[in-house]
């Protein structure tokens, strides 16, 4: 429902009911001096002389008109009598001094001591009321619903014989009056004020108009566009809500389209890096099926070479995604308690094959006890493989790795990964663990190669409180140790 | 005798591939093309479960949740994902290792296969490894029922070394459980020890040099 219609609404169900109770007050009011008027005016014809014998004289006949003067009391109103001709004679004077309305006079009906009447157009009084009334010296007729008649039976001083009462039909007209003046003039406040509120709704209703044009406007520029505040009242305020949140939402508007920036360039150099050894491997596969279409053998070397290949993907991919993870505002790790002894154990199973391929000797110890950490076990267990791929990718033939889990003391636990491989320079050794530092020596052609695995491995460490060191082992190559808490948490 | 192998994988070419490579390693198995409940005799005789977890009709948590309800043989889970709460969730439905793909045929093998070994028998004190047979009670050694005398230490070390036989054992905890600090002497002295141990075991060379580890006792099982 438009505001305009609900406040119209409103209004007039405040205001009906109260202009509805005024109604019927001024109408009990004006019932009651009627009646009032009706008895005093009955009574001062009582009074006079002569109508008893004329009544008596014909009963069937006899009626009288006077007027009361207004509801609020007779004032000497004339008398006029029927006789016998006309039931109702027109009262002989001027019409009653109670405005320009039209008032109806009052009218007199003869009833014998049993409340009947002989006068045919006298009204018949039921049983009830005649058990009431008789006796009484005053009656009031109880009056119809919305009817403007009042009657009043009255008991005739000594009356006998067919005049021993008289009832007096009188009006309580005019409808208004009592409390409510007569004109209607009461009225025009009231449309008055409804028409105000109406009126004084319109600027209102202008103003949220154009907010929700402004807000609408907004939203169509992707909130480059604030809304404009004017004034200080709830609509200025309501105003200053929307700025606010679309301010917040070009921040947050901001914040995503960098990040899907960040993720384009991602995924563009995610294929990037995924293209370079798939093109490799798909070499070292045509050269493998060019040597047995003439007949030649096939290099185990070359073979060696394309399962590397194959596995370095494998590899990369879980790299990338893990890289994914990392770089979100606040990557979460499903933090629980991992069995080092089989992370190591998957971890060697997992690059044997491959070691195998390349003939490095990859062996690894475990502890008799089960060494428990507290981590997100995919994280881990990445983190744990780069390293033990990278000490085994860059090693040569005939090469060694041994991965040994140890515990120091009960709290810590240290994993050591060792190679004899050619080693980082002592200068690069530092400089490992710095963010985003990718070895300069060609260990790798991809342009992430070892650098990023081990990149990926110190962010874990970071995440998960680790320390991750390296280090020249004792037969020159890399030593890598990742240290930290034991225990579940 | 074979192990029987349950495998439940839906793409074929993996399938077919799962199959191959596990019949070869001298597995009997069955391939199972799609995700259903299992009835507890089609398990019958089946000894480990190659489950995917993503399959066409029921899923593999949902199979795996059913199939615990009436059996504990192990299962190694096959995931694509490399989320965590997938791994914790499978191995609290009752999964026993998973296996993340990408894969070698290798590696799956040796995974199954280290699932299904038995651990090294120990009756009364003894522990037979191959021809090798150490009584610990006793503390006598024989090689082909033929007696082999044996120092304290020596004894110590070959024990130390066969209990966790087919494994690495690093020199520091060798020296450590074997070697007395003051009267021993340090890391070094092992690997004499070591040297004198292997000659008296003959030829076969039990004991193997682990590279930047230490030593291992051959498992002596034929893999």
């Amino acid at each position: 429902m438009r505001l305009r219609s609900r406040l119209a609404l409103a209004t007039a169900a405040a205001a009906l009911p109260l202009v509805l109770a005024l109604v019927w007050w001024d109408a009990q009011a004006q019932q009651r001096a009627a009646e009032t008027a009706l008895i005093e005016f009955t009574r001062s014809h009582l009074e006079r002389e002569g109508w008893h014998a004329r009544c008596e004289a014909a009963p069937e006949t006899w009626s009288a008109d006077g007027a009361p003067d207004g509801p609020r009391g007779p004032r000497a109103p004339d008398e006029a009598e029927a006789h016998g001709a006309a039931p109702h004679e027109p009262p002989p004077g001027a019409p009653p001094p109670g405005g320009p309305r039209h008032r109806r006079p009052a009218q007199f009906f003869a009833y014998d001591e049993a409340l009947g009447s002989r006068n045919p157009s006298a009204p018949v009084l039921s049983e009830g009321l005649k058990q009431s009334a008789r006796g009484r010296d005053v009656t009031v007729l109880p009056a119809p619903w919305r009817s403007a008649t009042v009657e009043v039976l009255l008991r005739v001083a000594d009356g006998q014989g067919p005049c021993a009462y008289l009832l007096a039909r009188g009006t309580t007209e005019p409808w208004l009056g009592a409390i409510l003046p007569t004109t209607r003039i009461w009225i025009t406040p009231l449309v008055v004020m409804f028409a105000a509120a109406l009126l004084a709704l319109g600027p209102v209703i202008a103003r949220i108009r154009r907010l929700t044009e402004a807000v609408r406007r907004s939203a169509l520029s992707h909130y480059t566009e604030g809304v404009a505040v004017v004034g200080d009242d709830e609509i200025a305020e309501l105003a200053r809500a929307f700025d606010g949140a679309a301010r917040d939402l070009r921040v947050e508007l901001g914040e995503k389209d960098r990040r899907e920036q960040a993720l384009r360039e991602f995924l563009a150099n995610t294929t990037h890096d995924v293209m370079i050894p798939l093109t490799v491997l798909q070499g070292h596969l045509a050269g493998v099926r060019a040597d047995l279409a003439s007949g030649k053998p096939i290099e185990p070397a070359t073979l060696a070479a394309a399962m590397d290949e194959a596995h370095y993907i494998g590899a990369l991919i879980g790299n990338l995604a893990l890289a994914a993870k990392l770089d979100s505002d606040s990557p979460d790790l499903h933090r629980g308690t991992v069995d080092l002894n089989a992370l190591v154990t998957r971890v060697i199973a997992r690059h044997r094959p491959v070691a195998r391929q390349l003939e490095v000797e990859l062996e690894s110890a475990l502890p008799g006890a089960v060494v428990s950490v507290d981590a997100d076990v995919t994280m881990l267990e990445q983190a744990v493989s780069n390293v033990v791929y990278n000490a085994v990718r860059h090693n040569q033939p005939g090469g060694h790795v041994a991965v040994i889990l140890d515990t120091l003391g009960t709290e810590r636990f240290r994993l050591r990964v060792l190679d004899d491989g050619p080693g980082i320079p002592a200068g690069e050794l530092a400089r490992l663990v710095e963010r985003g530092f990718r070895g300069n020596a060609a260990r790798t052609r991809a342009p992430n190669g070892q650098g990023f695995g081990l990149d990926i491995t110190r962010r874990v460490a970071e995440l998960h409180g680790l320390t991750l060191s390296f280090d020249r082992s004792q037969d020159g190559g890399l030593q890598v140790d990742l240290e930290g808490a034991c225990g579940a948490r | 005798m074979t192990k029987r192998v349950l495998i439940i994988e839906d793409d074929e070419q993996l399938g077919a591939q799962l199959d191959s490579h596990l019949s070869k390693a001298g597995f009997a198995t069955t391939w199972l093309k799609a995700g259903r409940e299992l009835a507890p005799d089609e398990l019958q005789g089946v000894e480990l479960v190659v489950l995917d977890l993503m399959l066409p009709g029921l899923h593999g948590f949902d199979l795996l949740k059913r199939l615990r309800a009436f059996s504990d043989v192990p299962v190694l889970v096959l995931s694509a994902r490399s989320d965590t709460t997938d791994k914790v969730r499978g191995l609290r439905l009752g999964a026993d290792d998973y296996l993340t793909k990408p894969f070698w045929p290798e590696e799956l093998v040796e995974r199954v296969r280290a699932r299904l070994r038995r651990p090294v028998l120990e009756r009364a004190g003894a522990l037979q490894i191959g021809a090798l047979r150490i009584d610990k009670e006793r503390r006598t050694v024989s090689v082909e029922a033929a007696p082999v005398a044996l120092t304290r230490l020596e004894f110590d070390l070959l024990v130390a070394l066969a209990e966790r036989a087919g494994s690495a054992v690093t020199r520091q905890a060798l020296a450590q459980r074997v070697l007395d600090p003051d009267r021993d002497g340090d890391e070094r002295t092992l690997d004499v020890h070591v040297s004198r141990l292997r000659k008296k075991l003959g030829p076969g060379n039990l004991i193997e040099t682990v590279w930047g580890i230490g030593y291992r006792l051959a498992s002596g099982r034929d893999e």
